[in-house]
């Protein structure tokens, strides 16, 4: 009949619509994916350190995923069209262990955000920057991934410590073994440098006078992307859930009512 | 003869003024122009704060309690300046810094770090050719900075967010 011709016709536009926007939110989300992974503001060595990179996890989850769902939107647009009970039969189960990877990613990145507290990378830089001296291999490389990492946030952004140059004096570290605090109140990098990279006043540094040192902390530098990072990949990949959501679904029951 | 004038921290915030092995003065300006000669030297002695009332000023410059003496005597002098460097005119920084000199060599007198927290009690000693002639009077305690260790900072997240 006519009638219920343009019926399924409609529904099978819907569903053919709704599997074009997965396979660009499929693109979009593995762009948005190698984005974060590629690591432009360097923080990667921090988050190592910590032992708690799961938002890069996450990040490389949904790089697999976005593909994933670009494939498969392809396989259920021509299965849709040829109405083949076959076809959909197997994008419908790929569909689902897609959804469920992809919702383990969303939900990893959201609640790991909370874990990245001030705290937590102040004792991390205490316990780590500059501490050579350690047996595990391991713990080596991690302590200069952290040094190495420090160095370059104090540098380009111009802050120092976690809160500020305080945190140098606050707290006893493994800085503080190999650097006296009469002379290293706070490491060279907090004070304003030159164009050769040695202080200006290196006695207005060391007294903590406005100008020659920085007293902003780098909190915000290192949280800001890992933040945006984290909150990027856990709230995109929701949506893209919600919508797949609904056109399982649809997918489901137009599958339900082919007839061989 | 007894100066009126203390010797104190200075009251700006500079945040390196004190730190756990050194603190900084205010530079006496003006002070000892009355009482001085050129070839007079000005001494600051650090003591312990419990340690000032006992302190017994040198009676000549070879008999000054050295740093290495510190933890005995429980005081020391240091900072051995010329009269002339305190006169109203005179250029310079504005702060004193006891505590810089990591690099002591024996040599009296040494501004080496300070071994504790303290607190100490300061002042300025005149010493001319026979002895001391002048001093200040003694500061306010000065507490140092005492460091905490990291492993009591607790990294857990306060509370969850979206």
């Amino acid at each position: 009949m006519a009638k219920t011709d343009n019926g399924i016709r409609i529904f099978q536009g819907l569903l053919i619509l709704g599997n074009v926007v997965i396979g660009m939110c499929g693109i979009a989300l593995t762009a948005e994916c190698i984005f974060f992974v590629s690591d432009s503001y360097g923080l990667y060595p921090l988050l190592k350190a910590t032992e708690n990179d799961d938002i890069y996890a996450a990040a490389w989850i949904g790089i697999f995923v976005g593909f994933a769902l670009l494939a498969l939107s392809i396989l259920g647009i021509i299965g849709v069209m040829k109405s083949n009970k076959t076809l959909l039969l197997v994008y419908i189960i790929l569909m689902l262990i897609t959804y469920a990877f992809e919702m383990a990613s969303c939900i990893t990145a959201a609640t790991h955000r909370d874990f990245l507290t001030p705290n937590l990378f102040l004792k991390q830089m205490l316990e780590r920057y500059e501490n050579l001296d350690v047996d595990n291999n391991n713990d080596k490389w991690m302590n200069k991934g952290v040094t190495d990492t420090w160095d370059k946030l104090m540098l380009q952004n111009k802050c120092c410590g976690v809160n500020g140059a305080l945190d140098w004096q606050n707290y006893t570290s493994a800085f503080r073994v190999t650097h006296s605090d009469a002379d290293y109140p706070w490491p060279r990098k907090c004070c304003v440098l030159d164009a050769q990279g040695s202080p200006v006043s290196l006695d207005g540094c060391k007294l903590g006078v406005q100008g020659f040192y920085n007293s902003n902390g780098c909190y915000d530098v290192i949280s800001g992307p890992m933040n945006r990072q984290a909150w990027g990949v856990s709230w995109f990949g929701f949506a893209i859930l919600c919508w797949t959501f609904c056109v399982l679904l649809g997918t489901m029951f137009y599958w339900s009512r082919i007839e061989y | 003869a007894l100066l009126p004038y203390v010797p104190l921290v200075p009251p700006g915030a500079l945040p390196g003024k004190v730190t756990a092995t050194t603190f900084t003065l205010e530079r006496p300006r003006c002070v000892f122009d009355r009482l001085a000669n050129a070839s007079d030297a000005v001494w600051l002695a650090v003591a312990f704060a419990d340690a000032s009332t006992t302190f017994k000023n040198p009676t000549s410059s070879t008999d000054v309690p050295p740093y290495e003496g510190l933890p005995t005597a429980r005081a020391y002098m240091t900072l051995e300046t010329a009269a002339a460097a305190y006169s109203c005119s005179a250029p310079g920084p504005a702060v004193l810094r006891v505590g810089v000199d990591t690099a002591c060599d024996g040599r009296a007198p040494c501004n080496g770090p300070l071994p504790s927290p303290g607190p100490y009690r300061v002042k300025f000693l005149v010493m001319g050719c026979h002895g001391p002639k002048a001093e200040t009077r003694w500061s306010e305690p000065i507490l140092l900075r005492r460091a905490r260790s990291p492993s009591t900072i607790d990294p857990a997240p306060a509370r969850r967010s979206s």
